[in-house]
Formats: structure tokens, sequence, C-alpha cells
């Protein structure tokens, strides 16, 4: 279980809102976590509130653009424990699992307000929304996608299991 | 089945499912002069001098910084050079052009195979009948050890194209009307099958540019039923879109969105001030055969820079006059590669220029801060660069 507070993003949130382009050749992690989201207008409150837990929820096509993976280093670098979008881009999806970030697609993310706070069950797709006595069914993760997760990404995965 | 279960149950030995997570066997890992450097340094981080799970099928492919313009670049360049000569893994240098079409040209694309790659356009080989996806860094590191990638089983839509395009409409046009129509999230996550009348005339090289434009769909792959042989009474799409290419007018997308399109006639006359033609979407020799047959004869009015895609693309051109013509006309002939779809490249714009490209992409900033970029067919582009502002190629006399 996923537990923490909202930060609501639109829709089409594409990699260099997330992660712009100039600071592709940052390295350390912990520099990276600081321009995170860094794109968005909202980007200022954001980076200085973020707590390790918070939730990201998006509209649709969260990540789209380029396959840079730091867009996912950057926002597990600030402590997001999970993401919540209408839909993802292929490509974030992906790098989003293979280096362990949980990723829910849900159709419901409108019902989520900015600073709610919410339960996450990534195996059963479920957000639970206790202030509002509320529930919204997004879809699970995979077995396969949560083992992955759970070996913290997938060459740790593929390093144990073959 | 869709073409894509079929080809993912093909290589993974039984029937799989939409939305099911599979292990697929690959054919090909792939990675260029960009992402390439990456993904080698922590391949060595994570498994050290380990061999690669099949050295024929790793290939590196500079297309992007070619020849390097900086010190940085040619680093890169070497640490791709030097992995290749300790592991094995097949090198396309800096001589050879876009990865897709020199690993098609040399054969390693096959009908059926898996395929992934550091190159969102990867999935162009579909065209091919391949199943092919650009991934991040994590899953070339991954799939050079170990052969394979997960993958969710995605859902089909399909594309008809029906009826006869008009003259000066090609593949590029109909697919930024698709866009048009469908929106840049129109096949999100989702494979695409195109059919209908078009598909056999437009050829392999229109078949491309649809291929590739899936990618500003955000679709996964798009596939053709003339290349892949279908039993279409039992395939189930999600959804069926269905258009006349005959009511189609030559399209181009304005800045800053691929499916930001209107009808070039609408807006004829814009002042341009550089034309782009090449690109791994319409850099093949028909491409350029279509837009010398609009130059021959003509002078341009604005700069043009034609980049083939492949050296075998330029070679052809070359035997079949097509320099002459583009020299004549007073164009810049680049080396092949991706040249202007990215910043990497010289012939980037100045604050404020506008730039008519045959490329796939127009976002904000894409060539230069302040540059515009609009998206057109190779006809709509020459013609553009004979007036020196968006021209609808028949208007020309």
């Amino acid at each position: 279980m996923l537990k923490g507070r909202v930060w609501k993003f639109g829709n089409n949130i594409d990699t260099d809102q997330i992660y712009p382009g100039k600071y592709l050749p940052l390295t350390d992690k912990k520099e990276m976590a600081r321009h995170s989201m860094e794109g968005v207008p909202e980007a200022e409150k954001f980076i200085e509130n973020v707590k390790s837990g918070d939730i990201i929820v998006a509209g649709k096509n969260f990540g789209c653009g380029s396959s840079r993976e730091h867009a996912v280093i950057t926002i597990k670098g600030v402590g997001v424990g999970c993401i919540i979008a209408e839909s993802f881009a292929s490509i974030f999806y992906r790098n989003a699992i293979n280096l362990g970030l949980p990723v829910i697609e849900c159709p419901d993310v409108k019902l989520i307000k900015e600073g709610d706070y919410i339960i996450v069950d990534p195996a059963k797709g479920e957000i639970i929304n206790p202030d509002k006595n509320e529930s919204y069914k997004g879809l699970p993760l995979s077995g396969l996608e949560l083992e992955i997760i759970k070996a913290e990404g997938l060459l740790n995965y593929l390093k144990k299991h073959g | 089945m869709t073409i894509i279960e079929r080809i993912l149950s093909n290589k993974v030995g039984r029937e799989v499912h939409i939305g099911e997570r599979i292990w697929v066997p690959l054919d090909l890992v792939t990675m260029r002069d960009f992402g390439g450097p990456n993904a080698i340094l922590e391949y060595k981080e994570n498994f050290g001098d380990a061999p690669l799970f099949d050295p024929a099928k790793v290939a590196i492919t500079f297309d992007l910084h070619i020849p390097p313009r900086n010190e940085k670049v040619a680093r890169n360049q070497q640490i791709c050079r030097e992995f290749a000569k300790a592991t094995g893994a097949r090198l396309f240098d800096i001589n050879q052009g876009i990865g897709q079409h020199i690993l098609w040209e040399h054969g390693m694309v096959q009908e059926g195979d898996a395929i992934i790659g550091t190159d969102s356009h990867m999935n162009l080989l579909g065209a091919f009948g391949a199943f092919a996806s650009g991934v991040g860094t994590t899953d070339i590191v991954a799939g050079m050890r170990y052969g394979k990638f997960w993958y969710r089983v995605p859902k089909t839509i399909k594309i008809k194209l029906r009826g006869k395009s008009k003259k000066f409409v090609g593949a590029k046009d109909v697919i930024l009307w698709v866009l048009k129509n469908l929106g840049t999230d129109g096949a999100i996550n989702r494979a695409v099958e195109f059919s209908g009348d078009i598909i056999e005339p437009i050829g392999v090289t229109g078949r491309i540019t649809l291929a590739s434009m899936v990618t500003e769909l955000s679709g996964e792959i798009g596939f053709f039923q003339s290349t892949v042989h279908s039993l279409q009474s039992t395939v189930e799409y999600e959804k069926v879109y269905e258009f006349d290419v005959s009511d189609i007018s030559p399209q181009i997308a304005c800045p800053h969105s691929p499916d930001n399109v209107k009808d070039v006639k609408d807006i004829a006359g814009t002042p341009i001030d550089q034309v782009f033609i090449g690109s791994c979407t319409n850099g093949r020799y028909e491409d350029l055969e279509q837009a010398a047959k609009i130059l021959k004869g003509r002078k341009i009015k604005t700069r043009l820079i034609i980049v083939p895609a492949s050296t075998k693309v330029a070679q052809e051109a070359l035997k079949h006059g097509l320099y002459e013509i583009f020299f004549d006309a007073g164009a810049v002939v680049v080396n092949p590669g991706c040249s202007l779809c990215t910043t990497g490249h010289p012939g980037i714009l100045a604050p404020g220029e506008r730039m008519v490209s045959t490329s796939n992409r127009n976002f904000i900033g894409k060539l230069g801060k302040g540059g515009e970029i609009w998206l057109a067919s190779p006809q709509t582009a020459a013609a553009s660069a004979i007036r020196g502002e968006i021209t609808e190629p028949g208007t020309l006399c």
C-alpha cells in the first residue's frame, strides 16, 4: 500500500516539462532531483513542498516526448512514491517500471484533487480517498511489474531471475 | 488475431492476449550515437565484461551527430566503437545514414522480427512487418545482456484509407490528415493497422512515412495488411476509423504540434526562411524524386537543405541525376543521417525563422529557440522552397 498527498497536473505533461533537456548532462541524482517538474507552471510550489511518499496525479499522456529516463529518475529523486494518470506515454510507463516506480492508469483522475490524501494498492489498481469516502478503480499492475518494482528495477530483477 | 498479437505469439511460442505482460525474445537490440554511450556505460557498470546475449543481434548506428561536431560527441562515438570492437556488436559508422533505414537495407530487419532501439521512431520498421519499439536505456542494457524485453500486449485500432488520392497528395498528406482527425493521443498505447486502396500505390516509401508517424499519434507501432497476411474475419479491433483519401488536399502541420494540421491552400503565402527535405519519415529515394520533379529547371528563393536517409539512397539519387537538379536549383545537399530533426546538427534556425520540414515533429524549440517548424510532404516542401513561401505544389506553373 502506498499513501500520500496528491500533486495534481494536467494533460500531456511531456518529458521536457518533467525534466528540461538542458539538464541532461547532469549525472548526480540529488542534483537531478532539484529540477523535478521544472517545466510546469506550478514548478516552484512543487519543488519547495513535495515530500517523500507524495503522489502525482495527472491527466492524459503523462510522460510523452523523448525516451529520457531522467524524467523518472528526477520524480523518484524527490521521493514521489507513485504516479496515477488517465494514460501514460508507453516509453515513460516502461521506464517507470524499469526503474522501480509504480504507475497506475485510472480513468477517474478528475475526481482526485490537489492536496487529497490517498491510499493506493498497485496490485489491485485500487485508489482510496478516505476523507471523501470515495474509491476509484485503476488498472492493476501485473505480477511481473510488481516483481520488477519490488526488485527496485529491471536490471536487479533480471540479475536475480535471469 | 491482430497482426501484433500474431507476431508476438510467434515470438513467444504460444498465443498471447491483449493486456498480458510477456517476455519477448529479441532479434535485434540497437542503439545510436546519442543514447548508446549511456547504455554502454551502464552495461559495463552492471555486467562488467560479460558477453552480449548474441553479438550478431546487437547493432550501433551513428545517425545523429555525423560527422561529430565537438569533442564530447567524438568521445561518445569513440565509446561506441571501442565497445563494438570488444563485444563483437555490429557498428555502422558515420558514413551510413539513419539507423532503421540502414538496418533494413543491410538485411538485419525481417518480417516477424522483434526489435528494440533507442529511437522513438524505431517503430517505423512496422512498415516491413517487424515489431519494433523505442525504449529507454535500461531496456537496452537488459536486452543486450539477456536478449529479451517485457511488453504489455496492446489493443489494435484500424485505419482504413479508401479511395484514390489527388495529384500532389502523398502518404505524408494522408498521415497529417489522420493526425488532424485523431489528435496526438489518437492511438495512445495502441497498435495501428492500416488498410485500404492506397497501401499498395504508396509503396514501401509511403508505408515508412505512415508507420513513422504512428509515434506522433502516441501509438505503439503501425502495420499494413498488404505486407502481413491477415485473416481479417477473425480480427477484433478496438476501433475502426475510415477516411476517404480522395477528399484530401495537400496538408501541413503548423507550429507547435503535429496535429495542428491545415490545408496548405488555406495558409499559402506565409513567408518561410528554410526548407528541410529528409528524415526517417521522408528521406527515401522516392521522396527525393518527388521533390526533384518539382525543383527541376527551377530556382529556389529560400534555403533548402536536402538529406538522403542513407548512403544507398544518396547513391541512387546521384545515379539518376537528382543531385544535379538539387544543386542547379540552389539546394544544399548534406551527408545521409537524421540531420535537421534535432538541434544536434548544423542547420539550426535563428529566432523567429520559419522552416517547412518533411520530418515528423514540430515541437517548440526543437530546432533552436524561437524557430518555427511546419511539417509537410516533400512536394509541398519543394514547392515552398521555390516561392520562398508556403505553397501548394499544384499551383506552380
